[in-house]
């Protein structure tokens, strides 16, 4: 539990759906305050990559450590599963996901939103988890619509409430599934916004982007994957200005 | 009932009906509309408590739990309902008999099984012997609402187990990211969201039981049916009424009490349906939603 330890460490994931293998064998290192983006075309793993990390997908083959604290499996290949579940549990606590179509509980208000997995899973009493439900509400400009259910929200509203929910559980690492992809192009900005400031608080964010001007601009480590496989990674401004693969210049040239 | 009753040959008419109306078997006839009442608004919370766990079984990982689930509801409604409303009540009131004649009569050394009778000691009778009628009439209600709810509790964990399904996969999923146990998932989650995509099929399973209540007659309980035939039909000089066939009116009075219940329940199931969508993508929430911004829209046309 050290601090020396970094947060997130996860190597050589490989993750098949039947025949076809998805990811052949990922890493990726996060310390305290990296903000590492995935980029890559559809269908390059990204987002799977991502779910394997909290373990809504089991990888196959590969190793994740939280914080030092190695998840254990049993089983192998197709068949393995995580051994213990209480840990499994526990580790996800430590890590946020944010989904790509926001995935708020649509049976509860926004700020209903936030408070759930604080009293449910740390066991928050209500009025903490209020008091810090009702700060996180403010901090993403929503503190007006606290009381809005998701289906009367625009998407960026539903996705900076989502942001909240998973800052309310204090988590060690961010993770961001295409946080903007479902969003109309004049609400991409509000989040986007929202998530920069989080990167200057020095939180430590995954995300899984189509945005390379995040990518660029935030980031301190691009990872760009292509079926299954870190083709390119490092530092964005060099990744960016110089690509060395003909496969990420290629994705990187303007389409249109 | 009245004092002016002994003898309704002689009586004006009005006389006449207010003692006719008033006669014992007519307030057997209005009691039996309490008794299909009472049965329906137990018999619905235990056919759903039945089914919930029917549910639960069938969504089970242990296998014989949830072999036991699918098999009860696959079972259930794959037969005739009036096969298992005949079952069910002799079954159980021969089984409780058989073992309190075990526990109570071991030294009984006749068969229990006699020919065609069911014979058990003295002791292990339910009701036991020499009850007053009303412990009769009250233990073959109970079974009756034992089969009611072994019947329409198989239909309701079909409902329910398809519901919770319906749950959209996204918002399970969330809750597991976040860390929640399968049973807070399921707490929290999937039970609170599932009654929207129960409700219509639990409204449609609830008609359903109104309309199954003249079964009862088939348990010996004497319901609306019965009695709106038998005071209906011709009576002859014979008896104290006399009166021509009058059944016709007997069971318009029986169609206006189903129809009234029919219209009470849609009532009570439109506002379940609107209290669980609150919120909900559907396009029973959005028409919430949208009724709402009008309503806002409105008040600020009359502030302005």
């Amino acid at each position: 539990m050290s601090d020396a330890q970094p947060p997130l460490v996860v190597k050589d994931i490989h993750k098949s759906f039947g025949d076809t293998e998805v990811l052949k064998g990922i890493s990726l290192t996060a310390n305290k305050g990296d903000v590492i983006s995935l980029i890559g075309s559809s269908g390059s793993g990204k987002s799977t990559f991502l779910r394997c990390i909290n373990l809504l997908e089991t990888p196959n083959q590969g190793d994740i450590k939280v914080h030092g604290e190695d998840i254990k499996f049993r089983g192998s290949g197709g068949d393995r599963e995580p051994a213990d579940a209480k840990q499994v549990q526990r580790m996800r606590s430590r890590l946020s996901m944010v989904f790509q179509s926001f995935n708020l509980w649509s049976h509860m208000t926004a700020l209903q939103n936030v408070i759930e997995a604080p009293i449910q899973v740390l066991g928050l009493s209500k009025d903490e988890a209020m008091a810090r439900g009702e700060d996180l509400m403010r901090k993403v400009g929503l503190y007006e619509r606290k009381d809005a259910y998701p289906a009367h929200m625009s998407g960026g509203q539903q996705q900076r409430a989502a942001i909240a929910r998973a800052l309310a559980m204090e988590p060690d690492v961010l993770l961001f599934d295409e946080p903007t992809s479902a969003l109309d192009p004049e609400l991409v900005g509000e989040v986007l916004q929202v998530m920069r400031t989080l990167a200057k608080e020095g939180r430590t964010m995954v995300v899984v982007t189509h945005e390379m001007s995040f990518a660029r601009d935030v980031s301190n480590h691009v990872l760009f994957l292509h079926q299954g496989m870190i083709e390119e990674e490092g530092d964005p401004k060099e990744l960016f200005a110089n690509p060395k693969t003909e496969r990420l210049r290629g994705f990187l040239q303007p389409k249109y | 009932m009245f004092s002016f009753c002994t003898d309704p040959s002689v009586l004006p008419a009005w006389q006449w009906y207010a003692c006719y109306l008033t006669s014992g078997t007519h307030l057997a006839f209005y009691w039996s509309f309490v008794v299909v009442i009472m049965l329906l608004l137990l018999a619905a919370p235990s056919a759903l408590l039945v089914g919930f766990g029917g549910a639960l079984a069938m969504r089970s990982k242990f296998l014989p739990l949830n072999m036991l689930g699918r098999g009860y509801t696959s079972l259930v409604r794959g037969v005739p309902d009036i096969v298992f409303f005949l079952f069910v009540p002799i079954a159980i009131g021969q089984g409780v008999e058989y073992i309190m004649h075990q526990i109570n009569c071991p030294d009984w050394d006749q068969p229990i099984r006699q020919g065609n009778d069911f014979i058990v000691c003295r002791d292990a009778q339910v009701p036991p012997r020499g009850s007053p009628s009303w412990m009769y009439n009250a233990w073959g209600f109970l079974l009756a609402l034992i089969a009611f709810a072994v019947v329409f509790g198989a239909f309701v964990a079909n409902t329910l187990y398809g519901a919770m399904r319906a749950v959209p996969k996204g918002q399970i999923e969330t809750a597991e990211a976040y860390g929640m146990s399968k049973r807070q998932t399921f707490r929290r989650i999937i039970l609170p969201q599932m009654w929207v995509y129960a409700l219509p099929g639990l409204s449609n399973i609830w008609m359903i039981l109104t309309k199954a209540t003249p079964l009862l007659f088939l348990l010996g309980i004497q319901d609306i049916v019965y009695w709106a035939r038998e005071l209906g039909g011709a009576k002859t000089s014979l008896y104290k009424y006399p009166h021509p066939d009058w059944r016709v009116w007997y069971f318009l009075v029986v169609l206006a009490f189903y129809l009234c219940l029919t219209a009470l329940s849609e009532r009570f199931f439109d506002r379940m349906m609107n209290r669980f969508s609150v919120g909900q993508a559907t396009s029973g929430g959005d028409r919430q939603n949208k009724g709402k911004k009008k309503a806002v829209a409105t008040a600020g046309e009359t502030a302005a």
